[in-house]
Order: C-alpha cells, then structure tokens, then sequence
C-alpha cells in the first residue's frame, strides 16, 4: 500500500505543498496561467499553524474503511482501486457535508471546480492522474524539507522504526550517527516556541 | 453574545499591555476593522524557509532554498549554500535600512541648504550654537562668518560625503574613540561614505560578487556604521541646527491625547521637516478662525512613530502612539487627518481610514498611498503647504460622527527632550559625574532600548518589562523610537519613576530629578546614544568596546533596526534582539553573529524573546565589562 506520511518535526510551513497541489489540480497545471483561470484552483492540503507556530501539512488520510465514503448518501465518493484512493464523483455529490462531519481529519471542503456549476466535496485526490503517469502527489514532489515522503505505507514506517532503534541504542551509549534535526534549528524552534508565549500566540 | 464578549476580552489581553491600546483594540474588533494583529493569524503558518533566511530570491536562477534539516538541496542553483544565502539577505535588509535613515538625513541637508540660500520658506538656522558645534567637527571656519555661510558649507560637506569621495566621514574622525575606530581600521570597516557602503552592498548581493560570507557581514558592519555615524548622525545634528536641540519637557502620551472637541490632526512617519512646519502652521490665526467656523475648539495636533518623537522632542507635541497604534488611532473615529512623511506607515492605512471619516494625507513624492490626497511636500513652499493641509483637516470636522467616537480618558505624564548636549550640561559640563556613579556601583551601566513594536509579541511587553527590570537593577537606561514610547505609555518617563528603580539609581534620580528612563529621540536619535558614548569612553581614555553598555531591541520588526542594531554592536555594544533575525538557518553565521563576532568588537548580538532572561543577559554583559575596566 503506498500513501504519504508526515515527518512531523521537518514541517517548516512554508506551504510549498499548498501551490503544488492547487497547480496540480488546475487545468492548465502552469502557476502562471492558474490564477487566470475560471474557477481558480486551490489547495487540498493545509498547513496549519497549531501551538508555539508549528505546522502540520494536513490532507486526506484515504482510510480504508473510509467513514466519508461509508456516510455519502448518493454514492459519490468511491475507492479508485489501483491507487487505494477516496475519490468523488462530483456529479453525485449533493453538498449534505455528510462526508466533512465524518472525516476525523477536518480536510473536507465544497468549493467549485472546473466543470461543475455549483460547489461540490473538493477533497484531495491522491494526485491520481499524476500516479497514473508514474509520478508521485505533487505536495510530496514540492516538499523540500522531507515533511512529506510518499512510498509504500510500511517502508516509511521502518524508516522512522530504525530511527527510533538508532535513538533508545544511542541513549544507552552506543557510538551511531542518529539522523537528527541540526542543532541551529532546534534553537530556532526555542526562540519561536519563547515568542509564541510573548504574544498573541499564547494559548 | 456574552461567549463573544469574553473572547474579545481574552484577545485583548493578547494583544497589548496598555490599557488606553486595549480600550481601543476592543473597539477595532467590534467595528470589525482589520488590524496588524489579523493580519498576522492570516499569515500563519510563515514560511520557515524566509524565517531561517535560506530562501534566494534576488536573481531568476531561483528562487532557491536550502533544506534547514540537512537535506538536498544544500545549495542554489548558482551554488550558494545557506552561509552565503542568509548572509547576502541580512546585508540586504540591513542596507535597506540604512539607505532609510541615510535618505531622511539627507532631506533634512537638502532643506539646511536651501534655508542657508535663502529658498526655503518658513525654515530657519535656531540652533546657532549646535551649527558651530558641528561646523567645527567638520573643520568649517566660524569666525566673522554668518550662521548662513557656515550652514551652507556645512550642508554641502555633508552632502558631498553621501558621494564616493574619499576622505570618508568627517563625524567619524571626530567623534568616535580612538580605541573603537583602530579596532574598526583592523577590520577595515571604517565607513568611507554615506551611499557608497549602500550601493557596494547591492553590488556584493548580486550573483558572482561577494561570495564568503564573512565578508559579506564585515561589509554588512561598515554599512551599518556609515548610518549610525553617517547619515542617521547627520539627520539628527542638522534636524538640531534647524529647529534646535532638544531640552526637557513635559508632555502627555497615548490615544487620550486626542481631543474631543478639536481638530485631531495625527503627524505619522519619521521626518520632522514638513511637521515643524504644520506644527507652524496650526498657530496660523486664519486656521485657527477656520477651526472656529467649523464648530471646533482649535487645532490639536497629535504624533506617532518617529515624526512625534521629533516634534515632542523639541515642541513638547503629545504622542498618540507608537507603530501599532497608527490604526487604533483612527479606530477612535476622532481623528480628521492622518499626515504621513515616511517610513513605518502601514500600506493599508488609507484602507482603515476609508471605514471612518479620516483622511490620510500623504506628503512625499517617494512615499505614496493609494487612497491618500497628496500634497507634496517642498522646501520652497513649506508653509504654504502646511496651511492648506491643516485646511483639509479642519474642513473636515464637520464630518466626524460623535456616535462612533471613543477617545480613552487617561493620559499618561511623561518628562523627554533628553538631548546629548542636555543630559551634558545637566551634568554640568562634563560626563565626570555619572563616571564617578558608574564606579562608585550606584549606576551599573547603561543600556539603549530602541526599536518598533511586533504584533508577534504583546504590545510593549518587551520594552517595558526590560527597561522595569533594568532600572531596577540600577542599570539607566535611554531609549529611543517606539521603545521610548511605549515606555512613556506605561509611565516611565516621569521622575516618579525612579520609585521602581534600585537604590543607587533612584538616589540619583531624585538628585537631578530626571526619570530613571531617558527619552532621547527618534530612530535616527540613535546616534545621540552613540555621541553620548564615545564622549564617556573619552574621558575615561578607553574604546566604546569598553564601557558597561547594552543594547535591546525587544519587538523589532524593521530593516531599520537591523541596521541599529548592527551599527551598536559593530560600536563596541552588546545587543540583545527579542525577535531573531533572518539568519537561524545558517549555523556559522549565527556562531558568528552571537559569538565570533566578540573577538572582534568586544560584543556581539543575542537573541532572547523574553524579557526578564534578557535583562539577566545584559546585566551579566555590563558586570563583565565592569571587571575588565576593573570597577
């Protein structure tokens, strides 16, 4: 099973992620052209700022079981087999937001898209037409800092699995190069974790 | 409805520190007006590549960035790593701000000039004695010459060293400490001109030219220095000469300073040389008869940002506000012109003033608003201008809705007008007093707290809880900008101040019956800091390096301060920022920055945001110092 994960502490919000997707999903796929067009495209992915401004790239999770897909009414959300995706069939959809008080992960929005005259369900697609051209999503391809990794599902996990072996070995005083975040930028983070407690981002 | 009430309150509280700035910042969320602080949340998340300064976007190669974590890419597409990436923008941004104040200084020559020609209308030479002063650092001959002749050679000198000549900067060889400027020769970074290290830096950043990022900082310093002893120094001494220097005075501050039932006319920017002239002009008896046609009790002018701390500064002229207050003032419905020079004033300014009856008036050909009525601001015509802008603002009384008025009732007392040359003569004559308190332990040291406000931390938390702790710890401080506002806001500026400071401070205080905070200008004021200084460290035989002094800037945000900033530490100063320049993303720039850098200058920046830590930071700074000078 391939999906994308979410190297958490390498989120640095630039929302690289946000602009790939919505070029992705527009349809002369051209940031320049894009944002002539009728309706713009937009983003299917957030990035969000929560406590002391980190970020989290949020998008659709394509869980299987889907709860979106188990409450749509009208069938219009659908698994495209191939890729495992949660897809919508916009001319189904009836905008009842049944699917947006399902998803755990708040990433539902209605919001009109090309060819379509009223708003519909434009959740993330999982980037299918690019899949099928061997291509990865286009918010993981944007990503420079390694936030979002797209593979098979159980490979990335062993990656961050060994990781945290390196670590608990690493604590116990054995001599291994530990993939680990620079120390200038854990500063950086203290120093915005000290301004968010200045200001009026203290919660 | 009382869900919505409590959460408007708890944002408040987020927001500012200041009671009168939260009356109104209550208002402005109920007008549903946007401010800075919206803007900041819709901002959010900002791009961690820009924060940690590793994104290139000055040629079309890029734009490029660098993976913060380590990762590919480690470097441009023109092969700049993060070093070189984060130290190009930070020269830059501290260029930019240079080139602000240095600009401001040269207009205030331009009109020196044209008052020593006899060109411009309403300007005069007040200050004679500070003319003869300055002319005399810059070698000019006084004797048997009119202050019109020395002002004019004065002026053309200054001018002249904006060029690339190069006998480099007459302030320079004056003023500063022989010790300070050999360590400056060392490292080659005695400005040589005012524009010149500007232009060079636009030179270095582009692609192919300076590519080592130590030079590139080292560069950085001596454009730092070519403001703060160049321009900012010359807009100050020239802006004395003109409308003379700043002696103490009392005056009020906040948004109760405007009035209820006169003309509120708010003087916004930084430059002083069209204000004076409105300040002329609102005792021009055919506005004042205008006024009372218009059913108003009179003219009432009100400052904000650095145009007010001028004209407080030598007019006792009350202050509204500081950066964050240029919307709220408007929010209060009660102001009928909002007159803008330059510098620090929000683009969407006319944007808030469209949802009351404000108008906002701009005045330079450099600084326009969409939205504003222009009138442009020259020499020649000064006073002309003046009257007919002050005629706008009355004739627009009128237009004021009392029902969407809210104008807070308490002012706050504030004592400023500390010039160099004040705070010297009050000494009587000489800095050999407050040497003999700086030894004696009664006063630690002296820190500098300048620079803006930062929606990113509450409104003047920064400034007032540092310069409360400082003084408490019988270190004096002086301020500048919208530090010395803020402060002035929350009652620091007042002699009775000194109730808060430790002992030996207070002592003093009570003596000479000052306040334990010194307002000492505008931004560009700085530069009196500096004077001040390099005056101490003369009569002690030593380098600014040297002396037990600190510099803050708790809620920066501008290009301005990064040069201040820079300029201070590149002086000797110690300086501890709240908010982190662009430069995180590079590890050695910032070893350099917060640490190298003390093997060259005897200081170095920090950063710490919270303002308690920082004051332990600058008193451990200015203990070290003490010990070295073996007091």
């Amino acid at each position: 099973m391939k999906g994308v994960m979410v190297n958490l502490s390498r989120c640095i919000g630039c929302r690289h992620c946000e602009i790939a997707c919505a070029v992705a999903h527009s349809q002369t796929k051209n940031l320049l052209t894009m944002i002539r067009e009728t309706p713009v495209s937009f983003p299917r992915i957030f990035v969000e700022t929560g406590i002391n401004f980190l970020t989290f790239p949020n998008r659709c999770r394509h869980c299987e079981p889907a709860p979106c897909m188990q409450v749509c009414p009208t069938h219009a959300l659908y698994r495209e087999e191939k890729t495992g995706s949660v897809v919508v069939n916009y001319e189904r959809c009836i905008n009842c937001i049944a699917c947006s008080i399902a998803c755990p992960f708040g990433v539902i929005q209605f919001k009109q898209v090309h060819g379509v005259s009223r708003t519909v369900n434009a959740k993330c697609d999982n980037c299918i037409e690019r899949q099928n051209k061997g291509e990865i999503p286009a918010c993981v391809e944007a990503c420079k800092t390694g936030a979002l990794e797209f593979g098979d599902i159980n490979e990335l996990i062993r990656t961050s699995r060994k990781d945290f072996t390196v670590r608990i070995i690493k604590s116990q005083g054995a001599e291994v190069e530990v993939p680990k975040i620079p120390e200038h930028i854990t500063a950086w983070r203290n120093i915005l974790e000290k301004i968010a407690h200045e200001g009026p981002f203290k919660l | 409805m009382h869900h919505e009430l409590k959460f408007i309150k708890e944002e408040v509280e987020k927001r500012a520190l200041n009671e009168t700035d939260k009356e109104i910042i209550e208002k402005s969320i109920l007008d549903g007006i946007e401010t800075a602080w919206d803007r900041l949340y819709k901002q959010q998340p900002q791009c961690g590549f820009g924060l940690l300064g590793v994104c290139c976007n000055r040629c079309v190669l890029g734009p490029c960035r660098i993976d913060p974590f380590g990762g590919e890419p480690q470097r441009g597409v023109c092969g700049a790593t993060s070093d070189l990436i984060v130290a190009r923008n930070l020269l830059d941004t501290l260029a930019t701000g240079a080139a602000a104040h240095s600009d401001h200084g040269r207009e205030v020559l331009e009109v020196l000039l044209h008052t020593a020609e006899g060109k411009s209308q309403g300007y005069q030479i007040t200050d004679e004695e500070k003319l003869k002063a300055v002319a005399e650092d810059y070698g000019i001959k006084i004797e048997g010459r009119t202050k019109e002749e020395i002002a004019k050679e004065l002026a053309v000198a200054m001018l002249e060293e904006f060029g690339t000549l190069t006998h480099g900067i007459k302030f320079v060889d004056a003023r500063v400490p022989e010790k300070t400027k050999q360590m400056w020769q060392k490292l080659s970074i005695v400005p040589r001109s005012v524009d010149r290290e500007i232009v060079e830096a636009m030179h270095r950043v582009q692609m192919g030219v300076d590519s080592d990022y130590v030079n590139i900082l080292l560069h950085a310093l001596r454009t730092a220095l070519s403001d703060g002893w160049g321009g900012s120094m010359m807009a100050t001494d020239c802006s004395d000469i003109l409308f003379g220097t700043p002696t103490p005075k009392t005056s009020i501050f906040n948004l109760s300073v405007l009035s209820k039932d006169k003309v509120n006319v708010i003087l916004h920017g930084h430059n002083p040389i069209l204000s004076e002239m409105i300040v002329k002009a609102s005792e021009d008896p055919e506005i004042l008869k205008l006024a009372e046609q218009k059913g108003a009790k009179g003219i009432n002018l009100a400052g904000m940002c650095c145009t007010g701390n001028e004209l407080l500064m030598r007019k006792g002229v009350p202050i509204a506000g500081t950066l964050l207050d240029q919307e709220l003032a408007i929010v209060t419905g009660a102001v009928e012109a909002m007159i803008i020079d330059y510098q620090c004033i929000f683009p969407s300014i006319t944007f808030t003033a469209s949802c009351y009856h404000t108008k906002v008036i701009s005045t330079s050909s450099k600084a326009k608003f969409p939205g504003a009525i222009h009138m442009e601001f020259n020499p020649a015509s000064a006073y002309d201008t003046a009257k007919q802008i002050l005629r706008i603002a009355v004739e627009n009384f009128p237009n004021r809705n009392p029902d969407r008025v809210k104008i807070p009732e308490k002012p706050m007392k504030v004592m400023a007008g500390f010039s160099e040359e004040v705070i010297r003569k009050a000494l009587g004559g000489s800095y050999k007093p407050l040497i003999d308190l700086i030894v004696s332990g009664k006063i630690k040291g002296a820190v500098g707290i300048v620079g803006c406000n930062n929606p990113k931390i509450k409104m003047d938390y920064g400034h007032v809880t540092l310069a409360k702790e400082l003084i408490k710890r019988d270190i004096l401080v002086v301020e500048t900008g919208c530090s010395a506002v803020a402060c002035g806001k929350a009652g620091l500026l007042q002699p009775e101040a000194a109730d808060i400071a430790g002992e030996g401070l207070k002592q003093v205080c009570k003596t000479l019956g000052i306040p334990p905070v010194l307002h000492m200008g505008s931004c560009v004021d700085c530069s009196r800091i500096l004077v001040m200084a390099s005056k101490i460290a003369k009569e002690l035989g030593v380098g600014i390096e040297d002396l037990p002094l600190g510099g803050a800037a708790p809620e920066w945000y501008s290009q301005k301060a990064v040069s201040i900033g820079s300029y201070f530490v590149a002086s000797g100063v110690y300086t501890v920022l709240g908010i982190p320049p662009t430069v995180m993303g590079s590890k050695n720039v910032v070893e350099l920055l917060t640490d190298k850098i003390k093997g060259l200058t005897n200081s170095a920046f920090a950063v710490e945001p919270d303002p308690l830590k920082a004051a332990d930071l600058l008193e451990s700074e200015i203990m070290r110092k003490r010990k070295a000078l073996g007091i």
